[in-house]
């Protein structure tokens, strides 16, 4: 008897499992959702105001046609290029100008106030008052260079198109090679699907790089070895969302990152070991779409927001 | 006990599938803020070329072995530890795809769709375990077919059930075997793939539907042995017919039957068929009356079954998706959505195509459906004629046999018997 009503229940369950493969197949409505193709990040663009920790301050408007990349020396000059110009300011002052030859993606200061621009894929050096020093080899015909950074011995060189880092002597010459891949040195690789690969030196002198496509950042000594790394992939403000962000970054004087993002705009602070602090502006004060937020500090921990689309250099204090 | 420990040590198998979770992606996973669900996976990523290679290699190593173990061991213990290594290496390393089930639906949509490119793999999948088959019996069921040993591993109290309902029941298989067919050849659908029901357990993705008939059939399976291989799987039914012509098939005694009749319920599924004795021989009269009424019967059941499959083959074409949207389209009922417009008939209009092509191409479909539907309800027709045949002719037969068509060839029914092979060392 038991053994027929285990049967039975069994064969009733077989047939239910008929049933209810036919009824999904044939019946079931398809789940009416939305558009899971739509890229609506409508919803993240709003920002509590508690955490916006900072107010626009001022703009600078140079007039220059393409403005790319900022930098700012231990003067608190600051140092704007784009297409055929380099603008310097000082306290909101137009301090001088002078032409270059072409279009400088990338700008950095040294600390003899050597500038040191970033022309696709070499190194083109000035003096302050706009005199050419020298200028570099050109890498490959792959290279874009993004990002450049020095010390007193090494200039270290983001190159977008190559995805590495390249170690120069102040004669112009590569003497390292760094962030390729390594499994044993545990070291990812870049992966770098847009032309927006930054890089810094840190306040206790060591090389931070931005690994766009894996969120992260890399801390690495002037011989190549990984020290250490945190990424943070998230679409909100904890973290970094898409292809490739954060485009780019500058550091706080105790230590923290200023990251900017493109697609979703918005500028925030972390913590050096990565956690979300607050935001500095959010998506709403920039153009959708807008792209290449360069980022730049000061003496006084003013964060320098230069905004391509509105072409301006926007400056940011904390509340 | 074994099966036992076996479960055990499936178990920890999956608890190690979490390990996957710290693989390295390139990217980091999107996340998706507008309410989008990640759809289930059906198929998992493409398989790396030497993988696939191995894979087939594999196959063969495993359906050769199981024959060995099955036709010259005859080794229980054997067919069943090749289930295990079948579920760990097709199941979970795998991750159940491509297989030899599924595969049917490949080639089907390759012979009728030329724009569908086959891979070699899939079609040793498909072609293998057939003829393996014909020669040596379900041995690819026996201990090689993850979804079947997923099953043979939890069947710890199988009980028998009548003849008469595991006939009408095997019906099913042939039925889903016609559907599957139809749905690959017009480009519809894998509904094989869609219902698998263990593929979930192997990668641990699956949509909730899955996930349930696969526990529901493992429940099933603890006291109805194997209930996907014997009412459900429709290579399990091309399998079937193809072992009838098995040329060497494992029998139940290793000599002469001695009618103990030990064997006699040693089968979970029921695949022993007992002596018929010669006095239980029906009149010959009798026999040709029946001969003839089967006759006329069988041609009739299969026109009928064609008529009415072609009846509903609007029905049956309604699960594809351009029959649908156009349906959707010419009854303006958007998917029954209210509020806004279903994000198909957005892609639609996004699209470019105009309605009339639409609607041209749906109605070329529906037009395969209705003699899609006339071959369908003809074969079912076909297969519920045979059925009958195998119910009511008398077949005689001196001994235990397996039936060759039913028989999984898992060797348990050898245990039982008591005759020793004959040894050459005397």
């Amino acid at each position: 008897m038991k053994q027929k009503l285990i049967i039975g229940f069994s064969l009733v369950l077989l047939l239910l499992v008929v049933f209810l493969m036919w009824k999904d197949f044939y019946r079931s409505k398809s789940k009416v959702q939305n558009n899971p193709f739509e890229y609506n990040i409508d919803n993240l663009k709003n920002i509590d105001p508690d955490l916006i920790t900072y107010k626009e301050v001022s703009q600078l408007k140079p007039d220059i046609e393409d403005l790319i990349a900022i930098a700012i020396d231990k003067k608190d000059h600051i140092y704007l290029t784009g297409k055929n110009k380099v603008i310097i300011y000082k306290d909101n002052s137009l301090v001088s100008s002078f032409n270059i030859d072409s279009t400088a993606y990338s700008i950095n200061i040294s600390s003899n106030e050597d500038v040191y621009l970033g022309i696709l894929d070499h190194i083109v050096i000035y003096d302050k008052n706009g005199k050419q020093k020298t200028k570099w080899k050109a890498i490959n015909e792959n290279s874009v260079i993004t990002s450049i950074a020095s010390t007193e011995e090494s200039v270290f060189v983001a190159d977008a198109g190559n995805k590495i880092v390249y170690q120069y002597d102040l004669n112009g010459k590569i003497i390292n090679e760094i962030g390729k891949k390594d499994t044993l040195k545990g070291i990812p690789g870049f992966i770098i699907p847009s032309p927006y690969f930054d890089l810094l030196i840190g306040i206790h002198g060591k090389l931070w790089v931005v690994n766009p496509g894996r969120h992260a950042f890399e801390n690495y000594d002037f011989e190549g070895n990984l020290i250490s790394t945190w990424e943070r992939t998230s679409m909100q403000l904890e973290g970094f969302s898409g292809c490739c962000n954060p485009s780019n970054i500058a550091m706080l004087s105790d230590g923290s990152f200023v990251t900017s993002e493109k697609g979703l705009e918005r500028i925030k602070v972390h913590s050096p070991s990565g956690d979300f602090k607050s935001v500095v502006a959010g998506p709403d004060i920039f153009e959708e779409g807008t792209k290449g937020l360069d980022l730049a500090v000061d003496t006084k921990d003013r964060i320098y927001v230069l905004d391509p689309i509105k072409k301006a250099v926007r400056i940011f204090e904390k509340k | 006990m074994k099966r036992k420990l076996a479960i055990i040590f499936l178990l920890v198998i999956i608890s190690l599938q979490i390990f996957n979770s710290f693989a390295i992606q390139r990217f980091p996973k999107p996340e998706f803020e507008s309410g989008h669900t990640q759809p289930p996976t059906i198929t998992p990523d493409p398989r790396a070329h030497a993988l696939a290679i191995l894979d087939v290699f594999v196959l063969v190593a495993a359906l050769s072995v199981v024959s060995w173990l099955v036709i010259k061991k005859r080794s229980r213990k054997g067919v069943f530890w090749m289930s295990v290594f079948a579920v760990l290496y097709f199941g979970f390393f795998r991750e159940g795809c491509v297989c030899s089930v599924g595969s049917l639906q490949n080639i089907t949509l390759a012979l009728f769709n030329p724009e569908y490119s086959i891979p070699i793999t899939v079609i040793a999948f498909f072609i293998l375990p057939l003829v393996y088959t014909l020669f040596f019996g379900r041995t690819f069921c026996a201990g090689v077919c993850p979804l079947g040993a997923l099953q043979d591993i939890f069947a710890l109290h199988p009980m028998p059930i009548k003849s008469w309902l595991e006939k009408v029941l095997g019906i099913i298989p042939f039925i889903y075997l016609g559907l599957a067919i139809l749905y690959a050849a017009t480009s519809t659908d894998f509904v094989i793939c869609r219902y698998d029901p263990f593929i979930g357990f192997f990668r641990l993705d699956a949509s909730f539907m899955m996930f349930m008939i696969g526990a529901m059939l493992l429940l099933i399976g603890v006291f109805i042995a194997r209930p996907y291989c014997r009412f459900l799987c429709p290579y399990g039914a091309l399998l079937n017919l193809v072992s009838r012509f098995s040329k060497k098939h494992i029998t139940i005694t290793p000599t002469e039957c001695i009618q103990c009749r030990l064997c006699e319920d040693s089968c979970p599924f029921g695949a022993i068929e007992k002596p018929v004795l010669l006095k239980d021989k029906e009149a010959r009269p009798i026999a040709v009356r029946r001969f003839l009424i089967l006759g006329i019967i069988i041609p009739v059941l299969v026109i009928v079954g064609g008529f009415v499959g072609s009846q509903f083959h609007e029905n049956l074409a309604i699960v594809n998706p351009k029959v649908r949207l156009a349906n959707e389209l010419l009854n303006n009922t958007n998917y029954g959505e209210t509020e806004k417009e279903a994000f198909e008939i957005t892609a639609f209009n996004s699209a470019g195509q105009s309605k009339e092509e639409l609607f041209k191409e749906a109605g070329s479909i529906i037009k395969q459906f209705y003699y899609g539907g006339w071959i369908l309800g003809g074969f079912i027709g076909l297969v519920f004629g045979l059925t009958l045949v195998s119910l009511s002719v008398f077949k005689y037969r001196e001994d235990y046999t397996p039936n060759k068509g039913t028989c999984l060839s898992c060797v348990r029914c050898v245990d039982y018997c008591p005759v020793l092979p004959i040894s050459n060392d005397y």
